[in-house]
This record gives C-alpha cells, sequence and structure tokens, in this order.
C-alpha cells in the first residue's frame, strides 16, 4: 500500500470530518481543520464513538462531544483529561487532492489487542 | 485469551443469586490494577464495589455512578463478583464474555482483583470524599403538574460543591437514582432535589404516588465534577433543561452567597416547553436581585410562543421562545469571553447545549462541564 487520494479538498469543507472508505474497506476520516487536513481512523480512542458524528471541529480543536476529550489538531497535543492520543494516518495535499499513507488499518487498542488483555495493559 | 480462562471469566460474573450477598461475612480485599499502579481497598459483602471505592479515597472513574454510561468499565481478574443489575444500559460498553463488570453495578463475593483501563488519580483536593449517609424526606412540593421537588433532613452534615450529585436509594424501589442537590448548604444538614416525573420512572412514581414524607433514604455521595468553583474566576453559563436546573440553582446560589457578582457575570438559560413547566422562579429572583445586576436569567420556551420579553410573575426572570441551546447562543454572541460552560438536561438538549459552547462559543473543553447521565 502506499499514499491513497481520498477525496478532493473541496468535499471536506473547514471545520468538518467526514467518513470515507478506501481500498481494503479502510474507514478513514478526512478531518479539514481550517489550516489542513488530517486523516483518521473513524472512531474516537476513548469509547469508540463514530468520530463523524460525535467529534467537533472548532479553532484547530477536535472534541468529542462524548466526554469531551479534545486534541490540537496542528500538533496532535492532547488538550485537558484528554487521556489517550489520536493516531493519524500520514496525509497530505497535491493538486486539490487529499492523499493518506494507508500501510495497513490503523486500529486503536480497543478494537483488535484488547485494552485490558495481560501483555500490554500496564503500558 | 484461551478458551478455558474465558469459560472461567464467564463463571466469574453471575447475576445475583439465592445465596445473596450475606453468603460472604467479613470485609474482603479489592485490589485494582490500574494504568497508574496497582492499589486496593477494603469492601463489605453486599457492597457497591465503586462506591466503596470512592469512599476509601480511590479517584476510580465513573460519571453516572448509576449503570448508564459505561465509565466504570472493569475487568475481574480472580475473585468473583455479581452483577446487581444484569439488565443495566452500561453494560453495552463492556466484555461479558471476558468477565468485565460496570464497578458501579458488581458487588464482591470475595476478595477480586480487578482491571481498571484507566490512570486512578490520588483523591481531588477539589472535591469532598463521598461516604455512605442516610437521611430523612422532610418535605415534598409539587412545583408543576409533573415535577416534585423533596428535602432530606441528613443524619449527619455533609460537605459538597455546587453541581455535584448524590445517589438516593430506598428499598421501595430498585437500585440507586443520581439527583443533583438544588440547595447550596455544605455543611448542613439539609439536601434539596428535585424530581420529574418520568412514565415507569420507578424513583419518580414512587414519589408522585406515596405519602413519602418521614420515609428514610440511603444516600452515596457527593459525586460529580460539574461544579463551579469561585477561584477559577470564571463568568459562569449554565443551560438546563428541566429538572437539569437543579445543579444550576445550587451554582447560582453559591456565587451569590460568596458575593461573586460583584465582580462577575453570570447567566442562567432555563429551558421548558410552556410558561406552566417552569419553576424555582421566586429562588432564582432572589438570586438576581441579590446579584445586583450581573446574574442574568432566562426562560427558553419550547413549545409555546413567549409574549413578552419578562415573565408576567417575575419580572426579573427574561423570557424568550426556541430551543434552550439556541436562546443562550443568540442571547450570548459575543459575550461568551472567560467563560465556563455547565449543561445538564435530557440528552438531546445536551448535545445541542455541548455543540453550541464548542463550534460558537469557543469554549475549551475543559471549560464545559456536564456529568453523563446518557
Amino acid at each position: 500500500m502506499s499514499w491513497i487520494r481520498v477525496c478532493s479538498t473541496a468535499d471536506v469543507p473547514a471545520n468538518s470530518i467526514k467518513r470515507f472508505e478506501v481500498a481494503g474497506g479502510i474507514q478513514l476520516l478526512i478531518v479539514n481543520y481550517g489550516d489542513g487536513f488530517r486523516a483518521l481512523p473513524p472512531v474516537c480512542p476513548h469509547m469508540e464513538e463514530p468520530l463523524e458524528v460525535s467529534g467537533l471541529v472548532a479553532g484547530c480543536m477536535l472534541t468529542c462531544t462524548k466526554h469531551l476529550w479534545s486534541w490540537d489538531l496542528r500538533t496532535l497535543a492532547i488538550q485537558g483529561e484528554t487521556e489517550k492520543p489520536l493516531r493519524p494516518y500520514d496525509s497530505k495535499v497535491e493538486n486539490g487532492d487529499v492523499l493518506a499513507f494507508v500501510d495497513k488499518e490503523i486500529v486503536y487498542e480497543f478494537d483488535s489487542e484488547d485494552d485490558m488483555d495481560d501483555d500490554d495493559f500496564f503500558k | 485469551m484461551t478458551s478455558s480462562s474465558r469459560a472461567d471469566a464467564l463463571a466469574r460474573i453471575r447475576p445475583t443469586d439465592r445465596e445473596g450477598p450475606e453468603a460472604h461475612a467479613s470485609p474482603m480485599k479489592i485490589t485494582v490494577e490500574s494504568k497508574s499502579g496497582i492499589l486496593d481497598y477494603q469492601c463489605e459483602a453486599g457492597e457497591n464495589l465503586l462506591y466503596a471505592g470512592l469512599a476509601a479515597g480511590l479517584g476510580l472513574p465513573y460519571e453516572c455512578a448509576t449503570g448508564t454510561c459505561g465509565t466504570c468499565r472493569a475487568r475481574v481478574m480472580s475473585g468473583e463478583a455479581e452483577l446487581a443489575w444484569d439488565k443495566a444500559p452500561g453494560l453495552a460498553y463492556v466484555k461479558r464474555d471476558k468477565g468485565e463488570v460496570l464497578l458501579c453495578q458488581a458487588h464482591a463475593r470475595s476478595d477480586c482483583t480487578v482491571r481498571v483501563p484507566a490512570k486512578i488519580g490520588p483523591p481531588s483536593r477539589h472535591f469532598a470524599t463521598p461516604a455512605k449517609s442516610a437521611g430523612v424526606v422532610s418535605k415534598v412540593a409539587r412545583l408543576t403538574h409533573d415535577v416534585i421537588h423533596f428535602e432530606v433532613a441528613l443524619d449527619a452534615p455533609m460537605a459538597y460543591d455546587a453541581g455535584q450529585f448524590v445517589v438516593v436509594s430506598t428499598p421501595a424501589v430498585t437500585g440507586g437514582r443520581a439527583y443533583s442537590m438544588v440547595n447550596y448548604a455544605p455543611g448542613g444538614r439539609q439536601l434539596d432535589f428535585v424530581v420529574k416525573r418520568k412514565p415507569s420512572g420507578g424513583f419518580s412514581e414512587w414519589l408522585f404516588s406515596n405519602a413519602v414524607e418521614g420515609t428514610r433514604l440511603d444516600l452515596f455521595g457527593p459525586l460529580g465534577r460539574a461544579t463551579f468553583h469561585p477561584d477559577e474566576g470564571r463568568n459562569p453559563v449554565c443551560i438546563a433543561g428541566g429538572s437539569g436546573i437543579a445543579g444550576m440553582l445550587a451554582i447560582a446560589s453559591r456565587a451569590c452567597q460568596e458575593g461573586y457578582f460583584s465582580s462577575h457575570r453570570g447567566h442562567v438559560f432555563f429551558g421548558v416547553r410552556t410558561l406552566a413547566d417552569c419553576f424555582y422562579m421566586e429562588e432564582f429572583s432572589r438570586l438576581v436581585s441579590q446579584s445586583g445586576g450581573n446574574l442574568e436569567v432566562t426562560v427558553a420556551l419550547s413549545h409555546e410562543e413567549a409574549t413578552s420579553e419578562v415573565h408576567r410573575d417575575f419580572r426579573q426572570i427574561r423570557l424568550a421562545s426556541g430551543f434552550v441551546h439556541e436562546v443562550a447562543a443568540k442571547s450570548m454572541a459575543g459575550r461568551f469571553e472567560n467563560a465556563v460552560g455547565f449543561v445538564a438536561g435530557p440528552p438531546p438538549m445536551v448535545d445541542g447545549a455541548l455543540r453550541m459552547l464548542i463550534m460558537e462559543a469557543r469554549l475549551p473543553a475543559q471549560f464545559i462541564r456536564y456529568d453523563k447521565f446518557g
């Protein structure tokens, strides 16, 4: 896998989030935070809320309204009481398209490796 | 996990059965494996695992404390725990085949080790440590056709913050209910609450249908972090629907009691369907008077046109038509600087208010406070 065209920059207006399916059936979100774009897995890393529904983008901050976890999309810095980082796909804009580097699907730990299973719990 | 250990986990979570929690008489040791290390506390037979841990001073994660939100998810690694409410909606968030429970619905049947997928901080200096308490229903007053105010005379004084809640239970109704304190009198012996009648709502039906004055209630609290602290120096903007106004009255009361409105502004937006549905108008009018004009209280009518700009009987209360978060957005436009938002009410209203505070008010998440009951 490599750089994949996900959408046109015009498909995702400033301060909005849209979900796309790319090759291999992988779902990802393209977030336009005004100053740029991020390509993210489709759920909140906290409790799997679908971020295209629960997420809001304002002032370059992404906030999940379920429990108010929040991240600065410019730096990915976590805000306030947020406990887990976002894990974006690398992304870039070329010729009016948003591209993401999809090597393999990024899945937060609660999905495949359960976060309370032995080996990775205390990490 | 191997299939045999999964079967083992299944055996560990059992719904409450005929033996009852009294089977184990002496205190049990609960060991907590968390992202910040290993801690332990003692728990009596039949005692709620979340409440026992919080009372022991552990900063266990929780939001609703009554089985709905799923925040207190934990995995029983060894020992036996049982679920008090097998149909708690919050169980949708747990993997029961892996031995997971909601601590707020679990009782230990033996010493247990539980895993909590969160960091457990030290007890907050901000909040009083919650504890079991009890009291007597000292007064019940109907405020509207479907809202009741009731007061509890506590056996012992309780310290709490404006915006906090307690879990109230009575043997007459299965399970506990979370109610925010309406009054702000920390260290006092009286707590006031407000309840909206809900079809098939066990506790509200009990309150509405019985002469409950004099009935003893069990309480656990104070709980909740959607609290107002004058030392933050921010202007409270409270957006509430229906009985969600409880904590907002406590917040406005605290601010008035401490002279906060001599140097800060405050805004309360109270959403109801029609003028006949609003309550606590006398209390809010008194606070507006005390605030020297720096507290504004607006009632938003969602199902009735406001025919004047102020309440016909309470001239200090403003009136507006529309959903409460829309009324708040319009009224507050350009005035959100240095605000801290408080939100409580039915889920669609809470969602609308959160969106407004994030998208329009541009409040950072740490200055938006609400307790998740849904």
